[in-house]
């Protein structure tokens, strides 16, 4: 029996990836019943747990699970704040004229594209559609191919389609450098030094954006959207502390409390952190995607996680208080 | 004695001088510099009709402080050609002669300042900046002839180099004050308390200890500071003649755990007892490591569970396993992104540079020693300055005493503190 | 019927991993082992490609028509890199490797010094000083708590680190407070991992939905 129910549940999920294209959405009131019934069982769980039952730990997957597969499929919408420090990024950002040129290094891989995607796209868009240059390096090998899908991305947005953002003038694409933080140092004194091509191997003298672009002084603005190192805390050690270029970030969760010291203590222009930062970006930019959609799964999740701390911690107590009992 | 003041003095001489070269190689962050080296005289526009007359560009040309002599910055002030609506940007042009060859070497939108970083120390230069517009341009006059100059001290960061040649000339002198013998104090760490309690219990249980000394190799200061602690372990170990079990990513680190579980052996009289089996190399791929060692927890279910080095994803793993089995758990690390995971997940956990503290106090190494005393001054440097600063900050704009301003301004002169802007 | 080869390996493989929350199993290690194939097949060629390629090979011997000078120093650089590999010779040869890696310690904690020291250290007193100035000078409710929050914070976190006097009595104290700001620093870090873990598995549902299941748009 229990070895039926795998096989029959991705028979289930083959047949529909196979058969189906109609998407699936629950009306509100749909929604709402859902998310009282996921309620309900939690409570289930904490009475369970009250009465000495230990609960295996594949049931709490199984709630997390379904608390984010859910809300893909729901009909809320959630009230989002932007906080101070994106307001920050965004403020920084939104202060440059056009034609400013931005440098945006995209230091990262696809494992974080879940977190940081969201940002650059936003980026991205924002910038097209604000005639903001930008250039495009990376210091994480597959880096400037996640920034080609943001450009991608962008590009499927007909108003900006429409504007039709040039390669190699409106934006373009430098590709990787080895060299970790070193190479933020030689660009200190040379970009082209660092980057004699860009992706496509085209000199850096035959491309018109980067024609009196030397170094950080003719960059605006720096930003970095990282998952470790090489990353943010190395754009603001050298970039901002030696070269003085404003440097803004988005990182993933892991890493942003690490980071916050440095927006504190005003070494960096604002921060994205994780998905919140990336959904509030959003928010800001009015680039709405990815994030926001996710916002929701994320939020229904943090929920059942904080239930189960709670439920895991009135059980402790519930247990300790039943083991002195026989002894008073 | 006076070879070891030789030694001191030239280690400090060869700190400082490699750090004034480190500064002196460095270009450095874009303070203004008083040391104006030419500013052009007024400038002749050739604006076309429509665009407004806002007067001249006025442009200068400073040396870039700190450098090596590669750098000029060339600023202007905007009249306001900025905020009219077809403005493209303006355009730096280098001219290294009298004639019209110029060579651009940088445009800017916002920041009214460009840095030529191919200037030359030996050539003069001069500059024009233009207004550019869709169709025409906004040109200054040319600035007068400069050269960029060589700076052997960066001197915006002396406050940089004063703390640290004082914190290095600290951890060598307590290194030095360690090797004469002289014990140096620190205080009690709680984790290490708990060994001898936690091996105890592994032997009343009869059950043996599991020692994980991070999944990095020997060149990591951590793995070694894991691998000094396992000497007191295997120390109480042999003393109670319990069992060790320690598995190992790196086969350097398995050699090395050998010869300190031996020696340990050996100090505590029972060498008879020890056997090469203790610490066995599993494999260098991270999570075969990592699940290789929750097997053996499942199955041998040590009592005492030792994590101290650099740990990365797995540590939640092997706490959480260490946890299921009810294990004592003591963990120890200097990766910030892990102490969390260790803090919530073991009884004991020695926070980041704890681990080293610890390692210095078990093995009283000199050397160990004197650069945990040494780092203690820098410390003690951060918290008077903040404490002092926090201090004559209130009082200075509070109640207006003068004595605190003064304070106040030397200090703020001495870290090069701005008030921040918001 | 739809059915794209790249959509259902990618999908194969990510139910593959997910099921390792079942229990261990065949099919988790299978995916795991072609994980860890593939990546350490990535950087093998994107090293290569990266480095020995781009770096040295067209920096020594550059495109005549480029009019790039070659640039003889990188020969240096690997020497450097072919003593590290006298490793292989055991005990006997080993030793010169460690000459590079000398080479590495040495100018990593040159420059990692002056970077921490000025970005770490100094710029962080200075913020920590900095923000109080600013809120003693402009003083609101809010602004006086968040700087005497932080300055109080830095200072019995320093505290805690400080190993020369024993924690006892008003230090002591001082010390327990410190315990506290990691302990919460701890806890707001623990929270972001939870959700940054959260957002990596919603990435992977995001494809099974739409791209595997096209049950969302």
């Amino acid at each position: 029996m229990k070895k039926i129910v795998p096989v029959i549940v991705l028979a289930l999920l083959f047949a529909i990836a196979l058969f189906n294209d109609s998407a699936l959405e629950l009306s509100p009131t749909w929604s709402w019943v859902v998310t009282i019934l996921l309620g309900l069982a939690m409570v289930v769980v904490l009475i369970l747990s009250m009465t000495g039952k230990m609960i295996e730990r594949r049931i709490v997957f199984l709630f997390v699970g379904i608390s984010l597969v859910l809300p893909f499929f729901m009909n809320f919408t959630m009230p989002l704040n932007v906080s101070p420090v994106v307001q920050t990024l965004y403020d920084a950002l939104n202060k440059l004229p056009k034609g400013s040129k931005v440098l945006a290094s995209f230091d990262y891989d696809p494992p974080s594209a879940p977190e940081l995607q969201p940002m650059a796209d936003a980026f991205v868009k924002w910038a097209f559609r604000n005639d903001i240059k930008v250039i495009i390096v990376g210091l994480w090998p597959q880096g400037p191919l996640q920034a080609n899908l943001s450009v991608e991305a962008a590009m499927a947005d007909p108003e900006i389609a429409a504007k039709n953002p040039k390669y190699g003038v409106d934006y373009v694409n430098l590709g990787f450098q080895t060299g970790n933080e070193f190479v933020i140092q030689g660009m200190g004194t040379s970009f082209r030094a660092k980057f004699p091509t860009d992706l496509y191997n085209t000199p850096y003298d035959s491309i018109p954006l980067m024609r009196g672009v030397e170094n950080f002084s003719n960059i605006d603005f720096v930003m970095n959207l990282s998952s470790g190192y090489p990353g943010t805390v190395e754009w603001v050690q050298i970039a901002v502390d030696r070269f003085g270029v404003p440097v803004g970030a988005g990182n993933t969760a892991v890493q942003a409390p690490q980071v916050y010291p440095y927006v504190e203590s005003g070494q960096l222009t604002g921060l994205l952190g994780g998905m919140s930062g990336a959904a509030e970006f959003e928010k800001a930019t009015g680039e709405a995607g990815q994030a926001n959609t996710f916002l929701l799964s994320q939020s229904f999740a943090h929920l059942v996680v904080v239930g189960f701390i709670l439920i895991g911690n009135v059980a402790l107590f519930i247990g300790q208080n039943r083991r002195r009992a026989p002894l008073v | 004695m006076t070879a070891k003041l030789y030694t001191t003095i030239t280690a400090i001489t060869i700190t400082a001088l490699s750090l004034l070269l480190l500064l002196i190689a460095a270009p450095h962050a874009l303070l203004a510099q008083s040391d104006a080296v030419a500013e052009s005289p007024d400038s002749a526009t050739t604006a076309v009709a429509q665009v407004p007359d806002l007067g001249p560009i006025l442009i200068t040309v400073e040396d870039f402080p700190s450098d090596a002599g590669e750098a000029l910055i060339i600023g202007w002030e905007d009249p306001g050609y900025v905020s009219l609506p077809d403005f493209i940007e303006y355009r730096v042009t280098r001219y290294t002669d009298d004639s019209d060859n110029g060579m651009v070497i940088g445009t800017s939108v916002l920041n009214p300042e460009v840095i030529d970083g191919e200037a030359s120390h030996s050539i003069a230069h001069s500059y024009t900046v233009a207004a550019v517009f869709p169709d025409h341009e906004v040109i200054s006059a040319r600035s007068e002839p400069a050269m960029a100059e060589i700076q052997w001290v960066a001197a915006d960061k002396y406050a940089v180099i004063i703390i640290g040649i004082f914190v290095c000339a600290a951890v060598i002198f307590f290194i030095e004050t360690a090797k004469r013998g002289k014990t140096l104090f620190l205080r009690r760490i709680a984790g290490l308390e708990a060994i001898d309690e936690a091996v105890g219990r592994a032997t009343e249980m009869g059950r043996p200890i599991l020692f994980v000394a991070g999944i990095q190799d020997m060149d990591d200061v951590q793995t070694l500071a894991g691998l000094t602690i396992l000497g007191r372990v295997a120390r109480t170990v042999a003393q109670y003649d319990s069992k060790i079990n320690m598995p190992c990513r790196a086969s350097l680190v398995m050699t090395a755990g050998r010869e300190v579980i031996k020696e340990a052996y050996n100090v505590a009289g029972r060498p008879d007892a020890y056997s090469d089996d203790m610490v066995h190399y599993v494999t260098d791929e991270q999570f075969g490591f990592v699940a290789a060692t929750n097997g053996i927890m499942v199955r041998e279910k040590p009592a005492t569970c030792f994590y101290l080095g650099a740990f990365f994803a797995e540590s939640l793993i092997l706490a959480e396993t260490g946890n299921s089995i009810e294990a004592i758990q003591i963990a120890g690390t200097a990766m910030p992104a892990q102490l969390p995971f260790f803090v919530a997940a073991c009884d004991y956990t020695l926070i980041g540079e704890e681990l080293f503290a610890a390692s210095a106090y078990l093995s009283e190494e000199p050397r160990q020693l004197g650069s945990l005393k040494g780092q203690d001054v820098g410390k003690a440097l951060a918290m008077i300055a903040i404490v002092v600063g926090g201090i004559s900050v209130t009082l200075a704009q509070a109640w207006d005493i003068g004595l605190f301003q003064v304070i106040e301004s030397a200090l703020r002169t001495a870290f090069n503190i701005q008030l921040p802007v918001r | 019927m739809q059915f794209d080869i790249g959509i259902w390996i990618a999908a194969l493989l990510t139910l593959g991993i997910i099921s390792f929350l079942y229990k261990d199993n065949v099919i988790y290690k299978v995916s795991e082992a072609i994980f860890v194939g593939v990546s350490a097949g990535f950087w093998f060629i994107s090293l290569f490609w990266d480095n020995i390629y781009r770096k040295f090979w067209v920096g020594v011997f550059p495109d005549p028509t480029s009019g790039k000078e070659p640039q003889y120093i990188l020969f240096g650089g690997v020497l450097l890199g072919v003593l590290m590999l006298s490793r292989l010779f055991g005990n006997k040869a080993g030793w010169i490797s460690r000459w590079p890696l000398a080479f590495i310690v040495g100018a990593t904690a040159g420059l990692k010094m002056i970077t921490f020291l000025a970005s770490n250290a100094v710029a962080q007193i200075n913020a920590t000083v900095g923000n109080f100035v600013a809120a003693v000078a402009a003083p609101t409710f809010a602004g006086l708590v968040t700087a005497s929050t932080v300055t109080i914070g830095t200072f019995c976190g320093l505290v805690y680190f400080f190993f020369s006097k024993e924690h006892k009595g008003w230090f002591g104290g001082l010390a327990q407070v410190g315990t506290w700001v990691l302990m919460i620093t701890f806890g707001a870090s623990f929270g972001y991992t939870v959700m940054s873990r959260m957002s990596l598995l919603l990435g992977r549902i995001d494809f099974l939905l739409s791209d595997w299941l096209h049950l969302i748009k």
